[in-house]
């Protein structure tokens, strides 16, 4: 019995050597995607638990590992427009009387920083860009499609993603 | 005149046509600024395509399978969906087989304790730790909104998230404390006082923050800094249950990654 089939049948077991096999990859995007590892570390978990009640109606169109990275960036996706539409109503009061920058943030050694860490703190929009096109390899047609933005658009954030990550890695 | 940045940009991914490429390679050759930022893009798409994968910390398999378990006893969800699990099985089966190597007899009592770790990892993790204390106080209420909408309520509304996810942590907390407490005899000592030492870190440090945030209830950073002490308590009790898990499963290849980790933070 393969190992779709034994999770099927109810096998933890087998759903552990499934969570092995792709846990580091799941949650390396959740946590570049949320930019955060706390967040990334939520993530994973409730991407697995998604893909365990899931996995009955998995059909084998695709590979197993295909199926369960699609779950897992879709649920990224969900979490950071869910958080996007939170920040958007907060930003818009402070754009319009009190656009600064967080003086944690300015007063932060980002020289220091590795890329990884570089990333995490990259402003929402354009990280989600960045990961997807230059960190997991999507074209710009598909970033755009994945975030709902237009292709120029993701051209643009990839861009200005590389910029930041730059200034932040020269400590600028 | 300067190539744009979406040409600039396409320059250093290599997907401009040909013709387009080798203009912007005779303006790239002699214009240092441009020549610059797309070595600076290349450098970027470079380090980035060589980001490594990051293993997720040892107790998040222990969560999920906890979850799992929960979810089954409850009986609220299958992996087969309804559908399935209505004309698939005889009742019961999954459930049973879902359990490899859980003696029945010593299941009862194991199985209360973790059913009661898994509900409080669920709460802990995705309703306390998504809180992010708002920076609402600092901010000034909508426009057209000051007539009704005084600033004091503002603080008092940030104020009461705070005061709610205190309730979370310190709910999720209390649970974890329970099971670390009553299971902590599977722990070697030198393990056991570890985890005080730094639970001890964990507390003071706990309640200088609540002080700053009762002495400054708008100060984003005392906000910030007791959350985040709350969360680094639970993620330490966290590891304790996982730990007294592996333990228990007889994983000592785990237990050792755990306490590994454990060392390295008290240190």
């Amino acid at each position: 019995m393969d190992l779709v089939a034994r999770i099927q049948a109810g096998d933890v077991d087998a759903f552990e050597t499934l969570y092995r096999q792709h846990a580091a990859r799941i949650y390396t995007l959740a946590c570049r995607m949320a930019g955060s590892p706390d967040d990334g570390e939520d993530l994973l978990q409730e991407i697995f638990l998604q893909a365990y009640r899931k996995l009955g109606s998995f059909k084998g169109d695709s590979s197993v590992g295909t199926w369960l990275y699609r779950l897992a960036l879709n649920h990224c996706l969900d979490y950071i427009r869910s958080r996007q539409a939170k920040m958007n109503k907060l930003t818009e009061t402070l754009d319009t009387e009190h656009s600064f920058e967080p003086t944690a943030r300015r007063d932060t050694p980002i020289a220091r920083m590795d890329l990884e860490r570089a990333v995490e703190r990259l402003p929402e929009g354009c990280r989600e860009a960045f990961v997807l096109h230059d960190v997991e390899g999507f074209d710009h047609k598909e970033v755009a499609g994945l975030l709902g933005i237009a292709e120029g658009t993701s051209k643009s954030q990839v861009f200005k993603a590389r910029l930041k990550l730059r200034g932040y890695l020269r400590g600028k | 005149m300067h190539p744009n940045e979406d040409a600039l940009n396409a320059f250093a991914d290599g997907t401009l046509p040909a013709a387009e490429a080798a203009d912007i390679e005779r303006h790239v050759a002699a214009c240092v600024s441009c020549r610059q930022t797309v070595d600076d893009l290349r450098e970027m798409l470079r380090a980035a395509s060589e980001l490594e994968l990051r293993e997720p910390p040892v107790r998040a398999w222990s969560r999920i399978e906890r979850a799992i378990r929960l979810e089954q006893q409850g009986g609220a969800r299958s992996v087969l969906g309804d559908a399935a699990d209505a004309d698939a099985r005889p009742k019961g089966s999954r459930s049973d087989s879902a359990r490899p190597g859980v003696a029945t007899a010593a299941r009862s009592r194991a199985a209360l304790i973790w059913l009661g770790a898994a509900a409080t990892l669920v709460l802990a993790t995705m309703v306390g730790l998504r809180y992010a204390p708002a920076r609402q106080a600092a901010s000034p209420p909508p426009l057209g909104a000051t007539a009704q909408a005084p600033a004091g309520d503002a603080a008092q509304s940030v104020e009461s998230e705070l005061r709610q996810a205190e309730a979370h942590y310190e709910n999720a907390i209390k649970g974890l404390e329970q099971i670390a407490n009553a299971e902590q005899n599977a722990l070697d000592p030198r393990t056991a006082a570890t985890l005080q030492k730094n639970l001890a870190v964990i507390d003071q440090a706990i309640s200088e923050s609540r002080a700053a945030v009762r002495s400054q209830p708008a100060s984003d950073p005392a906000q910030q800094s007791l959350i985040e002490n709350f969360k680094t308590k639970i993620a330490l009790l966290q590891d304790t249950v996982a730990l007294i898990n592996e333990m228990r499963k007889g994983n000592e290849a785990g237990a050792a990654r755990i306490v590994s980790g454990l060392k390295e933070k008290s240190n």
